[in-house]
């Protein structure tokens, strides 16, 4: 990767292994690469624990999508899954465990792949991407076992209700429907672009960001933030966040969301925008947090540049892993 | 009474008791000594220690007749009874006895003085005898010393070992027998021995000194002989140029030029010989000659000490008469210094590369004589005339036509690390002040004339010159060539004409309807306070080497600004475009996503928009596809607002399969060929 590539570089996804001591990150290249969390939060850290133990070509389009089983890291690239041990990964061994492809109807052009999740009650990867379609698969034999169809434009973004076992599903079109898991039907549809105070018909219609917290619903893009109440399948606050959202999380009391504009915006259930963090990238395509170690408990925010911001207090930015 | 006689010591006075009754007889002297009366004689027979009883008893006497008298006296007695008068003669006779004793006692002081005396002067006798007897003793010594000290001048002639001597030296000479025993004799023979063999060396001596002379007469006479040839063959020398140029083989021409180059200093030498040899055997069109005075080149390589003595003689003069005057000339003489530091040799080196189509690059070589670097200065010409493309100014500059031939050589500093201290006497604080005028040192010259200054490689001297010259050279041709093509592109652009070869049509869709309106050239100031470059040069890929450019292109209301980044060393290095968007407000590459990929689409894919080799076609084919890129986006972006704006201003012509892609919602951006239609990468 010469300078002028690492110019140009967008970091798309992340996901942290199980142990929480690693991070894995891709990129508009179709390339991963992955960090060692505990050399670059440890105190004698340097430049090189700030650059990854390992990167490799994963795909050969952009890697839009990661996520992180209790054994594997699953990455999508144009129209393929793949899946990486992270047994092997942190041994710097880079042989997919394995690589499906769901079917597709059209062969002109081979879809991307821009969400993943999984459903832990029957062990099933639901996809969604470039063909309008959600596909699940079994994770146990590796079938498509089922497709949801429904959607007139690509989908961006999935989440999973765990009570309910619903699929939600945001789309280009501007829609974020509901489907029932256990009977692949679809339940409602909310077309978010509809509602005046949502809707910002200056930017357009789509949904690029979906998040669920029980009866709660995060939604934005196109329309602006929003926290939905789904009993009522109403909008309840409405974040007056200038740039379209991409990613958003419900942690503790608070809503981190990340779009356009080189900031974490912290926000209230009320509405209130509380802190905006500024950060290195121009703008911002995805947001984790480390949940499951409790030493290096950070949050992670990549988007278009080669550079990812390292949160250890979620307040300010503490240092920068790089390409 | 008799108190005369003891004053008198003459013998005249003379009195004798023992002898016969006195009789004075006269003064004869004859007979006087017979009959003198020697009281001196008498002494000897008599004893001190009763003459000392015998006063003791005569003053007793004398006490006692004293006291009778006394008695008589006091008892009434007359003056002159008898016993009065009995005790005072025989008072007068105790008296005379007193006397006598007196004498005696005189005259034995008197003896033992003159036998003290007399021993004394004995002693003297025998002192003043020691003294000169030991005075001779010293003065004996004294002259023992000198002589024992006496050195020979024979000691200080070397002689020859013992054994040596008695290996060598003839029986008669060295007389064995003899000289064994005696040391004074052997050492006789030795020099004997030596003066025989001084005289045997000092007469071959002057025979060979005579031998010599003969043999350097005879030089003489060949020497003569042979400048006699030279004006012969001078002759046969011209006549033989009209044959040379018959058959081409300018050999006049390469002697005189190896004469000429006898005086060239080393890396200039060496920078000719390998540029020499590889127009012979590699590339035709390279030719090599030598220009500049060669008299002063001479007179550099005469012995430096003569010049050094007038130099020091008019250096003291010079301070001589500056100390007279007022020291104001300080500043002269530091200039002075400097000029004398920066001296050019006199011989200078011209270097011509022919390109395919008629133009030259003529490089000049020159050597600085103090720092021992090899400098360069450039001129184009060109068949057709240049001028035109306002933006093409500094394309053939010849001050930065040669920038950077190999990454990061400016030129604009001395590569001789040594340089540094000599700048510092004479208080040059940067050799880039100099450079326009006395030429560029690129670290490629010195390499090419086999100067070293980095330890990188071990090669010197000819070795290294050789290495470097056909990646030199080659780079130097492939420069040239770049450069001329993009002036000819830049007075196609200035014409807002894309001068897009046909080998790369196939790169572009036929129709593009955005246009380039203006191509102008920027400075580094201007154009790194340009807002939307901030990003580029923060990433350190902006030099103030670099040539700077702004297009703008055009289609309908929107307008886009490129700033675009050149390297010299286009087109190895890719040109670097950052956009700014004007069209409903102000985007950027760092506000909007798209934007952002149209960069990506010109500035990554050099394979794609390089174009046949040597890839001249690649800063016009980024223009033209960052044309077809605003298409798209101004076709597609009318289109994702859903229908609340009113008739499009951009109606879509563009083939694609799908408008948006991914997370970020990319248009399409890639065009294939030959179907026609756009996709996402």
């Amino acid at each position: 990767m010469g300078p002028v590539e690492l110019l140009h570089m967008s970091v798309f996804s992340q996901s942290f292994s199980p142990c929480g001591r690693f991070l894995a990150a891709g990129n508009n290249y179709g390339e991963i690469a992955v960090f060692s969390l505990s050399a670059a939060l440890s105190p004698d850290a340097s430049e090189g624990s700030q650059k990854p133990i390992l990167n490799f070509t994963a795909h050969d389009g952009p890697v839009f999508t990661l996520l992180s089983t209790d054994t594997h890291l699953l990455s999508a690239g144009n129209g393929e899954i793949s899946a990486w041990s992270w047994a092997e990964l942190i041994k710097k061994s880079t042989k997919a465990a394995w690589t499906r492809k769901p079917s597709y109807e059209t062969s002109l052009e081979i879809p991307e792949i821009n969400a993943m999740i999984i459903n832990p009650k029957d062990n099933s990867l639901i996809v969604g991407g470039g063909d309008n379609n959600i596909h699940i698969m079994d994770m146990e034999t590796g079938i498509f076992k089922s497709v949801l169809k429904g959607h007139t434009d690509y989908i961006h973004c999935l989440c999973f209700k765990e009570r309910e076992g619903e699929i939600l599903s945001g789309g280009e079109d501007g829609a974020v429907r509901i489907w029932d898991s256990r009977t692949n039907r679809p339940v409602h549809c909310i077309e978010v672009f509809r509602y005046e105070e949502c809707a910002r018909p200056q930017f357009g219609k789509w949904i690029s960001c979906l998040a669920t917290d029980s009866d709660w619903m995060l939604c934005g893009g196109g329309p602006s933030l929003s926290l939905w109440h789904l009993r009522s399948m109403s909008p309840t606050s409405v974040f007056p966040l200038p740039g379209c959202q991409r990613e958003a999380v419900f942690h503790q009391d608070l809503i981190m969301s990340v779009g356009e504009g080189p900031y974490v915006s912290h926000c209230l259930h009320g509405g209130t925008v509380k802190a905006q963090i500024p950060c290195t990238p121009s703008s911002l395509n995805t947001l984790a947090l480390n949940l499951k170690n409790t030493e290096h408990r950070v949050m992670t925010v990549g988007g278009s540049s080669h550079q990812i911001d390292v949160f250890t207090n979620f307040s300010y930015r503490a240092f920068s892993l790089s390409f | 009474m008799s108190s005369d006689a003891v004053k008198k010591r003459k013998p005249k006075v003379i009195r004798n008791e023992e002898g016969t009754p006195e009789t004075k007889r006269g003064r004869a002297e004859g007979e006087q000594d017979v009959l003198v009366y020697h009281e001196e004689v008498e002494l000897e027979g008599r004893d001190p220690q009763q003459d000392y009883l015998l006063y003791k008893d005569t003053c007793a006497a004398l006490a006692k007749l004293m006291a009778e008298i006394q008695e008589l006296k006091s008892s009434g007695a007359k003056v002159g009874s008898v016993e009065m008068e009995e005790r005072r003669r025989q008072c007068s006779v105790h008296f005379i006895t007193l006397k006598k004793l007196n004498r005696l006692a005189h005259m034995r002081l008197k003896k033992g003085r003159d036998q003290t005396h007399e021993a004394k002067q004995r002693v003297d006798v025998l002192h003043l005898q020691l003294q000169n007897l030991l005075y001779e003793v010293m003065h004996l010594q004294k002259e023992i010393n000198k002589c024992l000290e006496f050195k020979s001048q024979h000691e200080e002639i070397e002689l020859v070992s013992e054994e040596e001597f008695f290996q060598e030296a003839p029986a008669e000479i060295s007389r064995p027998h003899v000289t064994r025993d005696d040391h004074h004799q052997l050492t006789l023979a030795r020099l004997d021995w030596e003066l025989e063999q001084r005289k045997r060396l000092a007469e071959q001596y002057k025979m060979s000194l005579a031998r010599k002379e003969k043999i350097h007469k005879a030089i003489e006479q060949k020497r003569e002989y042979l400048s006699s040839l030279q004006p012969g063959l001078q002759n046969i020398m011209q006549a033989s140029l009209p044959v040379q140029e018959c058959l081409s083989m300018p050999f006049e021409q390469m002697q005189k030029q190896a004469e000429v180059a006898r005086h060239l200093p080393p890396p200039l030498y060496v920078l000719l010989v390998q540029a020499a040899a590889y127009g012979q055997a590699c590339d035709k069109t390279l030719s090599a000659s030598i220009s500049g005075d060669v008299d002063e080149a001479k007179a550099l390589s005469r012995p430096p000490e003569d010049s050094q003595d007038d130099e020091s003689d008019s250096d003291a003069e010079e301070e001589q008469q500056n100390t007279k005057r007022r020291r104001a000339t300080v500043g002269v003489q530091l200039d002075d210094k400097r000029k004398e530091m920066l001296r050019r040799h006199p011989l200078s080196l011209c270097v011509d590369l022919k390109c395919k189509d008629g133009s030259v690059l003529h490089l000049f070589f020159y050597y600085l004589m103090n720092l021992n670097i090899l400098t360069v200065k450039t001129k184009v010409s060109t068949t057709t005339d240049l001028s035109g493309a306002v933006s093409a100014g500094e394309l053939l500059n010849s001050e930065s036509l040669l920038n950077c031939l190999y990454a990061s050589d400016h030129g604009q500093e001395t590569p001789n690390p040594t340089n540094r201290y000599q700048f510092d006497k004479v208080g040059i604080t940067t050799f880039a002040d100099y450079v326009s005028d006395l030429g560029h040192p690129y670290v490629w010259v010195q390499k090419l004339g086999g100067l070293q200054f980095s330890s990188d490689s071990e090669l010197m001297g000819s070795a290294l010159s050789a290495s470097h010259m056909e990646r030199t050279m080659k780079l130097l041709q492939g420069r040239l060539q770049a450069r001329l093509a993009l002036h000819k592109q830049f007075s196609s652009l200035e014409h807002s004409i894309i001068p897009v070869s046909g080998e790369c049509q196939h790169l572009f869709p036929a129709k593009v309807v955005s246009g380039l309106t203006r191509w102008t050239m920027m400075s580094y100031q201007e154009f790194t306070e340009l807002g939307f470059v901030q990003h580029v040069l923060k990433a350190g890929l902006l030099r103030e080497t670099d040539l700077f450019f702004m297009a703008v292109v055009e289609r309908g209301t929107a307008r886009l600004l490129a700033a675009v980044v050149v390297n010299p060393r286009y087109p190895e290095v890719m040109p670097l475009f950052s956009l700014s968007l004007h069209w409903k407000g102000e985007r950027s590459g760092r506000t909007e996503d798209n934007l952002r990929a149209m960069e990506s689409e010109v500035n990554v894919f050099r394979a794609e928009l390089q174009g046949p080799r040597p890839g001249f076609q690649l800063l016009t084919n980024q223009i033209q596809r960052l044309c077809v890129c605003l298409d798209v986006y101004l076709e597609m972006e009318s289109q994702v607002c859903d229908g609340s704006e009113g008739p499009k201003e951009f109606p879509r012509e563009k083939m694609c399969l799908r408008t948006a892609r991914g997370p970020s919602r990319l248009k399409p951006f890639k065009y294939n060929h030959p179907q026609g239609f756009f996709s996402h990468r």
